[in-house]
């Protein structure tokens, strides 16, 4: 047994197994295995578990499943309507929510960045609705849009406007649930903006004002292009939001009226908890999935584009 | 160490005889205490009579109660025996996952399942099988303000039902009277404040009903029938000429004394304590030539096949719902056995509904029929639900817009 072991040690000219690189290896897997076996139960089985169900007509109450291919994708794809006109839904709440979001975040990080007296008293004002509970916040607000005798409609008496029935027209509907959404969530951007804005150094602008830059053209030229990483960290965040947003609709409008509402999150909800068709509702998310990731794709290929 | 080997010898006691004891594990969707406390008393006696046998009752919120009920199902943990809305019940009964408890009921001394209403046992029969037992069949009545129709020097409903004068057509008549004695209020509330939404159905199956339609009956949509379209019509007209029905999109809760009626079962009765106004209770107004069409909103216990102790979960089920066990429930769940109906206990015995109150009850559970039921109801909900929508719009065309949801549900009926 000596012999050979020193004989193979000599061979391999004496290179111990846990070399360094080894050890530095083997301490870092284990750092990240926590994580990374949170990961594995948590994302990829479940990513990969909805791939098998997607594949399946699975009857949730008795238990019967049988495999069927790519029918679920083809019915949302090929044969049913509904899903044309919720994926119609979310790309106008998306398109309504995210540039007004951005929009809007980036002008009060701007107003709120530099510090003035009470500067921590807005910032709270407009970060509060983000901490707040999403189902109270909806509750208060379907209240507030009240056709007759709700706040909003009052208030717009007050100046002769005869406010429409906010949440019963589908139009109407879906400015609502944006603009409410975008009121609830714009401080979380507002934030990511003062941090990178606080992180432009002051020379620049100061530089470009000796030279004779206005203000405008220093937000344009200078300000602007230096948020651009953070510009689209929020537009890809905000994105992929707007495509997961549920317990707002849920509460606000359940979808209604007349679908006008119905948006994808809640029509996955919809198919696989209420139908209990897993399979269909299954497909659906790796449409969302695909649908989220392509939209991301662009948004960082753009990115860099521009960036070139 | 002395002191961990006793803690361990007494925990794997403990553990065997808990793996020794049968334990019946019982899913219902009530978190109030005076209802826990009647279940596990009728609970005792059981466990009384079977030594060994435990039994549990689980909470799970009304909100998401069918939902969960469901995801236990398919986890393969479901309890041996369950509340079951009416609703869910023919979904799960064509699942065939539930337990036929003929047998059982039949073999269970005394129980008598001819003493069950025809109409009451309707949902929870397949052929000649049992597949639930209902504990509540509750009607639908008219809870009324007496304050704001003293206000408006009106008979109350209870006053006009017992001159046989409550239908259809009086009720329009004094919701107008009734708003302009009232300013800013309203004369009527959908069930729950939520008639335009997920009571959708329960707020028009009263008035179709009274008209002697209903909303689908023997696979074919009812909505388009003419007396559907007239009593529609007349609550839609209410709803946007009369202006005496909270609109969509508003709120105007009876119980707040925003309204001075609505639609509600006996269970809502403990609620009227905190009201703060005089109240009463009503039969739903009848058709305009005096057709009665009341609606029952039920629930039942069913048994689960899967539990590994069926048989006993059956008896169980026997022993709650035997002659002894739908009298004590029916403190707070009305009965649906012809005998605890026409009981003194059950009449004159209800802290919150006065004899006469509970005499309108029994009436409802005696003529009245279950609300609409069937296996796909998730999904016909969800399509008449747009169609709905596109109805209570002032400018709707209302028989139109009732061919539009026959359209849209006949092919899932």
């Amino acid at each position: 047994m000596t012999s050979s072991l020193s004989h193979r040690s000599g061979a391999q000219a004496r290179a111990p197994w846990l070399t360094l690189q080894r050890r530095d290896a083997i301490e870092g897997w284990l750092f990240v295995s926590p994580t990374l076996l949170g990961f594995l139960i948590f994302f990829l089985g479940p990513l990969i578990a909805i791939f098998i169900y997607a594949m399946s007509d699975w009857n949730f109450l008795s238990g019967e499943a049988t495999f069927v291919g790519l029918t679920n994708f083809e019915d949302a794809l090929l044969e049913n309507p509904d899903f044309w006109h919720v994926l119609r839904n979310s790309a106008v709440f998306a398109l309504g929510l995210v540039p007004l979001n951005v929009a809007l975040a980036l002008f009060l990080a701007v107003a709120l960045s530099r510090p003035f007296r009470g500067v921590i008293i807005f910032r709270t004002i407009f970060f509060a609705p983000v901490i707040t509970s999403a189902i109270a916040w909806a509750i208060v607000w379907k209240f507030m849009l009240q056709g007759e005798g709700g706040p909003i409609n009052q208030m717009l008496a007050l100046i002769g406007i005869t406010g429409p029935n906010w949440l019963r027209e589908p139009n109407w509907a879906m400015a609502a649930v944006i603009v409410t959404r975008v009121i609830k969530m714009v401080g979380l951007n507002m934030i990511l903006y003062i941090a990178a804005l606080q992180a432009i150094p002051r020379d620049y602008d100061e530089a470009a004002g000796l030279e004779g830059a206005s203000r405008w053209q220093i937000f344009r030229l200078i300000t602007w292009p230096l948020l651009g990483p953070t510009t689209l960290v929020i537009v890809v965040l905000t994105t992929i939001g707007s495509f997961k947003v549920f317990d707002h609709i849920y509460q606000m409008t359940g979808g209604g009226p007349e679908n006008g509402t119905l948006v994808l999150a809640f029509y996955i909800y919809q198919q696989g908890f209420q139908f209990f068709d897993i399979g269909y509702a299954s497909a659906l998310a790796i449409i969302m999935f695909v649908i989220v990731t392509i939209l991301t794709l662009i948004q960082v290929s753009l990115r860099r584009k521009d960036d070139a | 160490m002395k002191g961990i080997f006793t803690l361990t010898a007494s925990a794997m006691v403990l553990m065997a005889a808990q793996a020794s004891a049968q334990d019946l594990r019982v899913a219902v969707y009530t978190s109030s205490e005076p209802h826990l406390k009647l279940l596990n008393q009728l609970a005792d006696g059981f466990k009384a009579s079977h030594p060994g046998v435990n039994v549990r009752f689980e909470t799970i919120p009304v909100a998401d109660y069918t939902q969960k009920l469901s995801f236990q199902v398919a986890g393969g943990k479901a309890p041996d025996v369950a509340w079951m809305m009416e609703d869910a019940a023919p979904a799960f009964i064509e699942a065939n996952i539930l337990m036929d408890l003929t047998p059982v009921l039949q073999a269970f001394p005394n129980y008598d399942l001819a003493d069950f209403t025809d109409p009451a046992m309707a949902l929870w029969r397949k052929g000649d099988q049992v597949y639930g037992v209902p504990f509540s069949t509750s009607p639908f009545l008219i809870y009324y303000n007496k304050a704001m129709f003293d206000k408006a020097g009106l008979e109350d409903p209870k006053q006009l039902a017992e001159k046989g004068e409550w239908n259809m057509t009086k009720f329009q008549e004094v919701s107008k009277q009734l708003v302009a004695a009232n300013p800013g209020k309203y004369a009527f509330e959908f069930k729950d404040g939520e008639g335009y939404a997920s009571r959708m159905t329960h707020a028009l199956l009263p008035p179709i009903r009274a008209y002697g339609g209903d909303l689908w009956e023997n696979g074919q949509c009812g909505l388009e029938s003419p007396g559907a379209v007239k009593a529609v019509q007349q609550i839609h007209d209410m709803v946007f000429k009369d202006k005496t029905i909270v609109p969509p999109g508003t709120q105007g809760d009876y119980f707040s004394g925003d309204s001075a009626m609505t639609v509600n079962q006996i269970s809502r009765a403990s609620k009227m304590k905190e009201a703060g106004f005089d109240w009463g209770v009503a039969p739903l107004p009848t058709g305009p030539n005096g057709e009665e069409g009341p609606v029952i909103g039920q629930a039942g216990f069913v048994v689960f096949e899967a539990s590994p102790n069926k048989e006993l979960a059956a008896e169980l089920v026997a022993q709650m719902t035997d002659k002894e066990g739908v009298a004590a429930l029916a403190q707070f769940f009305p009965p649906a056995r012809r005998s605890v109906l026409t009981s003194d206990a059950f009449l004159n015995k209800n802290q919150y509904l006065s004899p006469e109150m509970m005499g309108f009850v029994a009436a409802g559970i005696e003529k009245g029929r279950v609300v609409a039921a069937h296996e796909r109801v998730p999904q016909i909900l969800a399509a008449m639900k747009p169609r709905v929508d596109a109805l209570w719009r002032p400018d709707a065309d209302v028989a139109k817009s009732l061919q539009g949801v026959c359209a849209a549900i006949q092919p899932l009926l």
